[in-house]
């Protein structure tokens, strides 16, 4: 009976052992996330490579998030940059999250519509179906496609400049490199 | 009992183990445990506490997470990347706030400083209009108490430790070193010049730099007001 009893567990271990195998892992190996601004007198990129983010698959599902300090971003003028940060309250709230949830099964497909909440400023919003372009090389996967955020999403006031403030529309355009494991 | 019940046996508990949820195996791992990570949620009052990495490998998102969903903890950033600091946003608020009025005032100091470029036409050479001088002395004195104002919320607008300075502030803070000593020269030479002209000499000596200095000193204001106002 006891080498019943060792059979019976060693299958159950060998068994338990594929299911965690069947579980997949994102890691994000490179991004480049840039905020867009426009003002009549200046158009602004501000460029992040500082995200980080992990996916977790489990039952054909992946749950991602995506996170970048505030304060990494860099339009190449510091004094718009800590500008921004205080407009974003980025002291008080450091970190910009995005979360998301899809199918596995979209892994192999061109393009992907992805529902995002993104946390910034104190706020959370949320964007429907956003469209990204996705192709595979290998277990690496490359992302890109902007984000439609406003400010006032964020509930974010405009910063001025010569008395005229920069438009609502803040797209954010990412380009995100992935690796599974 | 037979080794093929024995298969059939094994079997069947293969295959219950099999139908149940990956729930199962979740709760056994989390019991398994010996500390278990409490789930985390994104709170800004109450951060989630993270040691520095010794290690920059460490920082790397590869640590398996004990959750069906990634945190924020999972990512590997570190506690001053995501500490909420309302210290340092009052900072930013307040040196937002001087900036601001920074910016303003240098608006309106152009308006009286404009104006003197102006009236100088008829307040030197040989003009002897008293009036035409008194008027550009009145601008003049206004032009230099707004920027003493305007550079006041400059200097004294808090900067954040560790911030390296680059893009278009270099130029406009490298015009400052031209500008600034402009307007301390400036109206000495004017005072001088003013004097000269007044006592019914020609303006002779330094004074004559009047001119020249403050065109050179509202050339600098001018590019650095525009230095961050236009992109070059």
């Amino acid at each position: 009976m006891s080498r019943t009893a060792s059979t019976v567990f060693t299958l159950l271990i060998a068994l338990r052992s594929l299911g965690v195998a069947a579980d997949t892992h994102w890691v994000l190996e490179q991004s480049t996330l840039s905020y867009h601004v426009s003002h009549p007198l200046h158009q602004t990129d501000g460029v992040s490579k500082s995200a980080r983010g992990k996916g977790l698959c489990h039952d054909g599902q992946c749950d991602f998030l995506i996170a970048v300090p505030v304060k990494t971003f860099d339009s190449g003028d510091s004094n718009r940059d800590l500008h921004m940060i205080q407009v974003t309250r980025g002291a008080e709230f450091p970190m910009v999250q995005v979360r998301t949830h899809l199918p596995e099964s979209v892994a192999g497909s061109a393009i992907i519509h992805a529902d995002l909440e993104i946390e910034f400023a104190g706020q959370t919003a949320h964007y429907k179906q956003v469209p990204f372009q996705m192709s595979t090389q290998g277990s690496q996967v490359h992302l890109t496609g902007t984000i439609p955020t406003t400010m006032s999403d964020f509930k974010i006031d405009p910063p001025s400049l010569l008395t005229m403030p920069v438009k609502n529309e803040m797209p954010v355009r990412v380009d995100m490199t992935w690796h599974s494991q | 009992m037979t080794a093929a019940c024995k298969i059939v046996v094994a079997l069947i508990v293969l295959l219950c183990f099999q139908c149940l949820p990956p729930k199962v195996f979740a709760q056994a791992d989390a019991k398994s445990t010996q500390n278990p990570q409490p789930p985390t949620t994104y709170d800004q009052s109450t951060p989630p506490q993270q040691a520095k990495p010794e290690n920059p490998q460490n920082n790397l998102p590869n640590a398996p997470s004990s959750s069906s969903k990634p945190s924020l903890s999972d990512l590997g950033f570190g506690a001053q990347d995501t500490k909420p600091d309302p210290k340092a946003q009052a900072l930013l608020d307040k040196r937002t706030h001087m900036l601001k009025i920074h910016q303003r005032m240098g608006l309106i100091t152009t308006i009286p400083m404009v104006a003197s470029v102006v009236t100088s036409l008829g307040a030197g050479g040989r003009s002897t209009d008293k009036a035409s001088r008194d008027l550009h002395v009145a601008l003049g004195a206004l032009t230099g108490d707004l920027y003493g104002i305007t550079a006041y919320y400059a200097l004294r607008a808090p900067k954040p430790p560790g911030i390296q300075t680059k893009g278009p502030i270099r130029f406009h803070k490298a015009m400052a070193w031209i500008h600034g000593p402009g307007m301390i020269l400036t109206p000495i030479l004017g005072a001088m010049a003013f004097d000269q002209k007044s006592n019914g000499e020609k303006v002779h000596g330094i004074a004559s730099a009047h001119g020249p200095v403050a065109i050179v000193t509202a050339g600098a204001f001018g590019a650095a007001l525009l230095s961050v106002s236009v992109k070059f």
